[in-house]
């Protein structure tokens, strides 16, 4: 363990010193040297494995705890590894089920499709017909996609998780700590990581997002073959189709890309409005436009869920950007754990009013990232923490803008909320429960206009 | 008498009247503008919410207009969503259940090496 922790020191040190001429040996601009560092902490992680492959991404996705630069940087991580031999993996799926890969499935292709840090991805065919929890069975023969958690992975990562949370502790102790909780985030990243290592919570998931799509045509997710999968194995659905870094190849094949934009952008909302439950790491590897017009949603990895309460008040927040109303951000952003204090107040609503008027491109549409990330460094610019889960969402919700907008340019994704947060808050106006505690204020309200 | 009454309604009148004119002017700040077009703040999600109001309206006078001409209007029955859950969590258990048994078996076939 100690050799590991020594590792693991050495590594970052050594990486860092690599960017000191890039930073100029210190003397460098602020921004110069905290892109430098945060390329050397990138290069390290990289060399380090796994559990700090997978720590950078979820750095990547907390623009609220990080700098613009190190988010960037970590933004561009890559997790493609070499592939392990065919062998590894088939002694994988025997332990798993005490039967080879020829047995489960009718074929079995020893080439990967992909390999990634914790799993590697082959392609199989069903043997016999199955009908999965929810959706149209898939026949014998269908095409489908074996993901595999690559041997070791999980006794290294956790290993790692245990060393980094040593170090979390001496990082606490310094000035580093300022921005960011380190050992909230080594707790939050291993709760994360957990999950993705048993791949049924993402076969679940996927299960539940058909679900909720039932009555949307345009919105799929794989479907998953039970019988087949286990902790670390997971068969699914094979989906055909583009990746978003192929969507010049989608438009040549007569793929609606206006439609798709914007109905992929009224689907994540409908993830996080009204069902509370989110693909929280989307980014255009993990989104799918296929053949016949509709969009798929893969690899439910990390995820972002919501109660009732911080639902609502998140939708107020989307109605306030919709209608430039900085009271109602102010108001509903408090509810969910932004404290601004008593002596801020004005300042942040001045920023924010600015904020929310500066939205508009020279098109005339309106950018939501801009709003969302831009209140982001407000907050921080205050001195005001943002609680979890606030910056994830802000994220994910500027990372399906810039994805419609890799579909379709000129897409108005805060248009497309429009209608969205008016219906959801318009409807939440009958609530009786609401209705009773707001109505004597109402009436108040009315002879107050009526007699004065 | 009869004035007083002439003087009740008339003022009823008035009333439906001035509401009357300040919802449709809200229908139209929201209609035509859209959210850019409108002031912002708080009377902007009124007017917002007054034009899809509005569209809701027009669509209901559309059907019933239908309707009286003796066409079928289709209405929609959402189906009972704690039905539907009900459904989803059966269909989720049987995808458990199914996975238990695979693992079952594969217990079998190591116990009997």
């Amino acid at each position: 363990m100690a050799s590991r922790s020594s590792v693991i020191v050495w590594t970052v040190l050594a990486h860092l010193a690599a960017e000191l001429p890039s930073a100029r040996f210190g003397l460098a601009s602020a921004p110069v040297r905290r892109a430098a560092w945060a390329r050397g902490l990138r290069r390290a992680f990289e060399r380090l494995g796994p559990a700090f492959i997978k720590l950078g991404q979820l750095i990547s996705v907390r623009p609220d705890e990080f700098s613009d630069e190190l988010v960037a940087e970590m933004r561009s991580m890559q997790d493609a590894v070499p592939p392990l031999p065919a062998e590894a993996i088939r002694s994988v799926i025997e332990a798993e089920f005490g039967v080879g890969p020829d047995e489960l499935w009718a074929t079995f292709d020893d080439e990967p499709l992909a390999s990634a840090s914790i799993a590697q991805v082959h392609r199989a065919t069903l043997a016999a017909a199955y009908r999965p929890v929810w959706g149209e069975s898939l026949p014998a023969g269908a095409d489908v996609v074996v993901k595999v958690v690559r041997p070791g992975a999980a006794a290294s990562i956790r290993g790692d998780v245990a060393v980094a949370r040593r170090l979390a502790g001496l990082i606490a102790r310094t000035r580093l700590a300022r921005r960011f909780d380190p050992v909230a985030l080594l707790d939050e990243f291993a709760t994360t990581l957990e999950r993705e290592l048993d791949l049924r919570v993402e076969g679940r998931f996927s299960d539940r997002f058909l679900f909720d799509f039932r009555d949307d045509p345009k919105v799929v997710a794989p479907r998953i073959v039970w019988p087949k999968s286990t902790a670390r194995v997971l068969t699914m659905e094979f989906m055909r189709g583009w990746r978003l870094t192929e969507i010049e190849a989608a438009k040549a094949a007569g793929v609606d890309c206006f439609g798709l934009a914007v109905h992929g952008a009224t689907a994540f909302m409908r993830q996080v409005f009204v069902y509370g439950r989110y693909h929280a790491d989307l980014h255009p590897a993990n989104l799918f436009v296929t053949p016949d017009n509709t969009i798929a949603y893969l690899d439910f990895g990390i995820v972002g869920y919501l109660t009732p309460e911080e639902r609502m008040n998140i939708t107020q927040v989307m109605a306030a950007l919709v209608y430039r109303d900085a009271d109602r951000a102010m108001r509903y952003s408090e509810r969910l754990g932004v404290h601004v204090p008593p002596d801020r107040v004005e300042a942040v609503r001045a920023g924010l009013g600015t904020l929310l008027d500066g939205t508009t491109r020279p098109d005339g549409t309106r950018d939501f990232a801009h709003f969302g990330l831009g209140f982001l460094s407000l907050l921080g610019e205050h001195g005001v923490r943002i609680p979890s889960g606030y910056g994830l969402l802000i994220k994910s919700l500027a990372t399906v803008e810039g994805v419609a907008r890799a579909l379709y340019p000129e897409i108005d994704i805060v248009a497309t909320a429009q209608p969205f947060t008016t219906r959801i808050l318009g409807a939440a106006m009958g609530d009786p429960a609401r209705l009773r505690e707001r109505m004597p204020e109402a009436v108040r309200a009315a002879l107050r206009v009526l007699l004065t | 008498m009869t004035d007083d009454v002439m003087r009740f309604f008339a003022a009823w009148m008035l009333t439906h009247e001035v509401a009357d004119e300040g919802l449709k002017a809200a229908v139209l700040r929201g209609d035509e503008g859209g959210a850019e077009g409108m002031s912002g703040g708080a009377d902007a999600f009124v007017d917002g919410l007054a034009a899809m109001v509005a569209e809701e309206k027009e669509k209901l006078k559309r059907d019933l207009e239908a309707r009286a001409r003796g066409e079928e209007v289709a209405i929609e029955q959402p189906r009972d969503p704690a039905l539907e859950e009900v459904r989803f969590e059966v269909a989720e258990l049987r995808g458990r259940l199914d996975n238990i048994e695979s693992l079952l078996e594969t217990l079998l076939r190591k116990l009997d090496r």
